[in-house]
């Protein structure tokens, strides 16, 4: 029995050694390759470890934001941190909005009892079946028209109704697991619904709703369509269509590339990892990425 | 079990307090989806060209009768069902196979679960971004490590030329969507008592048996969501081909959703764009619906 258990557990590391190499794996060649001078990327075999580690593509990153055009670096490295900021801006607003938006829409749905609530929690979530592409096209053209593309604030509009159903969702089951008695005690003592909502529900689920706002801060930050399709200077660019103008360009060199993709996933992976025990909650109360 | 809950105070119905307490998300909801889903039916039923202006007529179902009968609509929708199916038997397949891993205790778990959120939190973007580098054809990681170990003898550009282009597409998208599907079975397996399993290897099941007739099985719910989700996303692909491959090489990876992007936002023809989305998104919606009844039913049996 004792060498059966050893073999178990050497097949489990066995397992999990390439669950590691391959989950993180790519990933951390990014980031070490980003440290690198770009004849050295051309090395047989590879070399692993930057050596020494290079830092000019990181300061082409600052340089180009703070100097433009005076500091030659190519324009995608100019105009990168500045999406950068807009990303930061587009998502944590969204994230903000769409918590405090989507609680008081959630409430109802967890706790009321009215006549189509059920049409209503069907509608919102069927929102989300309309493939955004084709949403996008009639999204770009009233836009332009009425003046309002290739600027953040739309961004922040049209994000915030793909994230809603998804927060709405994930804060209805949170607060049915509130126990009703603390509810009720409220209403005894004199509180008005709001009241109840303000003082009781909002209060006891923080973890709920922190859930919800990291997730909307992540799911927007990775968000490319919309971004790309309602931008048209680098006012309004996010820091994914900026990565998608260094992906697609063959005349920038590929550390400057690689850099900005390394740069521009250390919010996400940043919040994945400090705040994994919410985002696995939060994925696992029934919603999906899309 | 409803209770008469103590009102203390006049205040508005129940009713009431739900229409005041959604209006907010209600209306942003319906200005941006409903609203645009309405104008692109709209669009889908007239010519409406950006580059010709002024000339924009209703033009009934001619639209969506010239998809169907061109082949520029029927080899891309080929491309997406290949691209498709691949990615969600990769995915599902994998994941799978990780979640019964992260199933098993051992020291160590926590960290390689929580390490999942990595390829995960990767936009999609920056996930082509990435496997561009792994691919290429100079530098690229995937070659150095095939060319040591002696799989290929010289540097390949696998980007270039089917079906590898595809194999590494579907192993590109499949990367940050392959965490996301574990944690989801995971917790379907963990819904799974225990000693349901003791018993089973009481009575002599071995470890196939054991998976065939007992996780599979109970699975199947968790399974049955995570493979029709799986295939709604796949079906409605973009981000990564407007980086990876941009439809290419030679329409190789024109897919439906690059096919409607460059009609749209590289011809202009917004009526012929809608129509074409409005196809995708009847399909996708048809494809769930049907595997939603065949896994369902068959949860039934």
């Amino acid at each position: 029995m004792k060498a059966r258990a050893r073999l178990r557990l050497i097949v489990i590391y066995l397992g999990a050694a390439i669950v590691l190499a391959g989950t993180v794996g790519p990933f951390l060649w990014l980031v070490s390759s980003s440290f690198q001078y770009e004849r050295q990327l051309l090395n047989r075999p590879p070399q692993w470890l930057p050596n020494p580690i290079v830092l000019d593509s990181y300061r082409e990153i600052f340089e180009g934001a703070v100097l433009g055009e005076a500091s030659g670096v190519p324009y995608q490295s100019r105009i990168f941190l500045r999406s950068f900021a807009n990303s930061f801006f587009v998502a944590g607003s969204v994230a903000a909005i769409a918590v405090l938006v989507g609680a008081y829409a959630a409430y109802p749905l967890a706790r009321l009892t009215f006549r189509g609530r059920s049409v209503l929690l069907f509608g919102i979530l069927a929102s989300r079946l309309i493939p955004a592409l084709s949403l996008a096209i009639p999204i770009v053209l009233v836009a332009k028209r009425i003046g309002m593309s290739d600027k953040i604030v739309t961004l922040v509009f049209i994000n915030l109704s793909f994230i809603l159903p998804y927060v709405i969702w994930l804060l209805q089951s949170y607060f049915k697991t509130i126990p009703i008695e603390l509810e009720d005690a409220g209403r005894i003592d004199g509180c008005s619904r709001l009241q109840v909502v303000h003082k009781i529900i909002l209060p006891l689920s923080l973890p709920g709703l922190t859930s919800a706002g990291i997730l909307a801060f992540l799911l927007t930050w990775g968000e490319f369509l919309f971004a790309l399709l309602l931008s048209e200077t680098p006012a309004s660019y996010t820091s994914t269509v900026v990565v998608s103008l260094f992906a697609t360009d063959v005349d920038v060199s590929f550390v400057s590339i690689i850099t900005a993709g390394v740069v521009s996933v250390i919010p996400p992976i940043g919040f994945a990892l400090i705040f994994q025990r919410f985002i696995i909650s939060g994925l696992l109360s029934g919603s999906l990425k899309g | 079990m409803q209770f008469q809950r103590p009102n203390t105070r006049k205040e508005p119905s129940q009713g009431m307090l739900a229409i005041l307490f959604s209006a907010p998300a209600v209306l942003i909801i319906a200005a941006t989806i409903l609203a645009p889903f309405c104008i692109a039916v709209f669009l889908s039923l007239h010519n409406w060209n950006l580059k010709r202006p002024g000339r924009e007529r209703f033009v009934g179902l001619e639209n969506y009768i010239d998809w169907l009968t061109d082949s520029d609509f029927w080899e891309p929708l080929r491309t997406t069902f290949t691209f498709a199916i691949l990615a969600v038997v990769v995915i599902v397949l994998l994941s799978l196979l990780i979640s019964l891993l992260l199933n098993e205790k051992f020291p160590g778990r926590g960290i390689l679960r929580a390490l999942l959120l990595v390829p995960w939190a990767i936009p999609s973007v920056v996930n082509a971004l990435l496997w561009k580098w792994l691919l290429n054809p100079q530098y690229g990681l995937v070659n150095a490590v095939l060319f040591e170990l002696g799989i290929i003898t010289e540097y390949q550009n696998v980007l270039g030329s089917m079906p590898s282009v595809m194999i590494w597409l579907v192993i590109a998208y499949s990367w940050i969507h392959i965490p996301l599907a574990t944690l989801l079975l995971l917790s379907g397996l963990q819904t799974i008592p225990g000693d349901i399993y003791e018993s089973a290897i009481v009575d002599g099941a071995n470890i196939w048996g054991r998976f065939r007739y007992i996780t599979l099985p109970l699975l199947r719910p968790m399974l049955s969501i995570v493979i029709i989700f799986e295939m709604i996303f796949a079906l409605k692909v973009f981000d990564i081909i407007f980086v990876l491959t941009a439809g290419g090489p030679a329409d190789a990876t024109n897919v439906l959703g690059w096919q409607i992007y460059t009609e749209t936002f590289r011809k202009l023809d917004f009526g012929a764009g809608s129509s074409i989305a409005m196809l995708l998104g009847a399909i996708t919606l048809a494809l769930a619906i049907l595997f939603y009844a065949i896994l369902d039913r068959g949860a039934e049996r």
